[in-house]
């Protein structure tokens, strides 16, 4: 072996990626040549320094859970447009008959403050399923990363619980206004299913009862404890719907 | 839903090498948050294509993910501000020891200067040696990696180590004088 052969072959050898025969002729030829054996020896000091001195950047934490909830999020139903397109109908329908009303000279009763809340929620669902960046603002599987980012954000503290062991992997959590409130709503999904879980200040620290109801086809399941309200709205088994709040409730 | 065991497999075969795979991307990108970025997406590409790779390790494919996504970020990046990218990047400190540089010049300025010298490298050059030498990875499973033949893993980590003990050797006069 010469110099220049061994200049080709000193790394893969270095990296014991060659076979016996050539390194024993290398062996021989480090012997007899001092410029290659200290070429040998500075490659040697290299891979010290790289060792000791070259970092290898480890993933932050938060990293395999924000993966894992993209992961999940990903296999979010495709948002159903024809259901949107009805809610829209539906609205525009409502503004035209409000507007014959007003020009027939008739008063159509204002819907009742619950009713209009319902819809208002029933809306945020459905445009939040429409949108996925829109769903969801901080992505996370983990109820201590969740309950953080929430704070200083809003001024109340909702109940954000780990349901997996259930069937409902929460998914993250976004801000929103619902009407003129201020509500957080935590998202959660069992199976293809979405459901958002509102939760808003009450305007006093009675506690009510879990109650479901149907609104625009969504079942819907309502409380309120310690001075906050809650609505979990999805399209998910009316049963599941239940078994979820009973899950969340004190 | 996914099927979870599919997503239990990816978890155990490819998200089991989070930690190259980001090392990975931190090198190539040059920072956090697009190495962030990039883990972040490769896996959900991985995720979409993982029942259909066959041939090489599940790790090597995986790093192959994440490098191809790696040029792809830094491609769009340099289309949309391309002042910013050259210096920094490619020679920049990282930002700890740009924001501190008593702390660079004390005990860190060794590791600051092998980092430098390592940035510094030719992307080509910097992913093999951070592959071999970081990530210990053979040589096949480089050439899967940065699909070049194994020939050429050999050519470019042997100029690559040349650079890197010319660029080092230079930097420790300069420290010296």
């Amino acid at each position: 072996m010469n110099c220049t052969r061994m200049r080709q072959v000193l790394d893969a050898w270095i990296d014991g990626e060659l076979d016996a025969a050539t390194s024993t002729e290398i062996d021989r030829h480090l012997a007899e040549c001092p410029a290659c054996l200290a070429l040998k020896g500075e490659r040697g000091a290299l891979r010290r320094e790289l060792r000791a001195n070259a970092p290898r950047f480890e993933a932050p934490p938060a990293l395999r859970a924000a993966i894992l909830a993209r992961i999940e999020q990903t296999a979010l139903p495709a948002p159903a447009p024809a259901r949107h397109r009805q809610w829209l109908q539906t609205a525009a329908f409502a503004s035209i008959a409000a507007a014959v009303g007003l020009v027939a000279g008739l008063w159509i009763e204002r819907p009742l403050p619950d009713d209009s809340l319902r819809e208002h929620l029933v809306a945020s669902h459905v445009a939040s399923l429409t949108d996925p960046q829109r769903l969801i603002t901080v992505v996370s599987t983990n109820q201590h990363v969740v309950k953080p980012w929430l704070q200083g954000k809003i001024d109340f503290a909702p109940v954000v619980r780990d349901l997996s062991a259930d069937g409902y992997t929460l998914l993250g959590a976004r801000l929103d206004h619902v009407g003129d409130r201020q509500t957080v709503a935590i998202v959660y999904r069992k199976r293809n299913h979405v459901i958002n879980l509102f939760a808003w200040r009450a305007a006093d620290y009675t506690a009510e009862a879990l109650a479901l109801q149907s609104a625009r086809g969504f079942g819907m399941a309502t409380w309120a404890d310690s001075g906050l309200r809650y609505a979990a709205i999805s399209d998910i088994e009316r049963t599941d719907l239940e078994q979820f709040a009973r899950l969340m409730q004190p | 839903m996914h099927d979870p065991a599919k997503r239990a497999r990816f978890e155990s075969t490819v998200l089991a090498h989070l930690d190259a795979a980001y090392n990975l991307a931190r090198w190539l990108t040059g920072d956090t948050p697009a190495a962030d970025d990039a883990v972040q997406e490769a896996c959900l590409r991985a995720f979409r294509f993982f029942d259909t790779h066959s041939g090489t390790s599940a790790k090597a494919w995986f790093m192959a993910v994440v490098r191809n996504t790696c040029f792809d970020l830094l491609k769009e990046r340099n289309r949309y501000d391309r002042h910013e990218s050259f210096d920094d990047e490619i020679h920049g400190l990282p930002a700890a020891e740009r924001d501190a540089p008593d702390a660079a010049a004390g005990r860190n300025a060794d590791a600051a200067r092998v980092r430098a010298c390592i940035a510094g490298l030719p992307a080509e050059y910097r992913e093999v040696i951070v592959l071999r030498e970081l990530e210990e990875m053979s040589y096949k499973e480089i050439s899967a990696i940065v699909d070049v033949p194994i020939g050429t893993v050999m050519s470019r980590l042997s100029r690559g180590r040349d650079l890197l003990q010319k660029t080092m050797q230079d930097t420790g006069a300069r420290r010296q004088s």
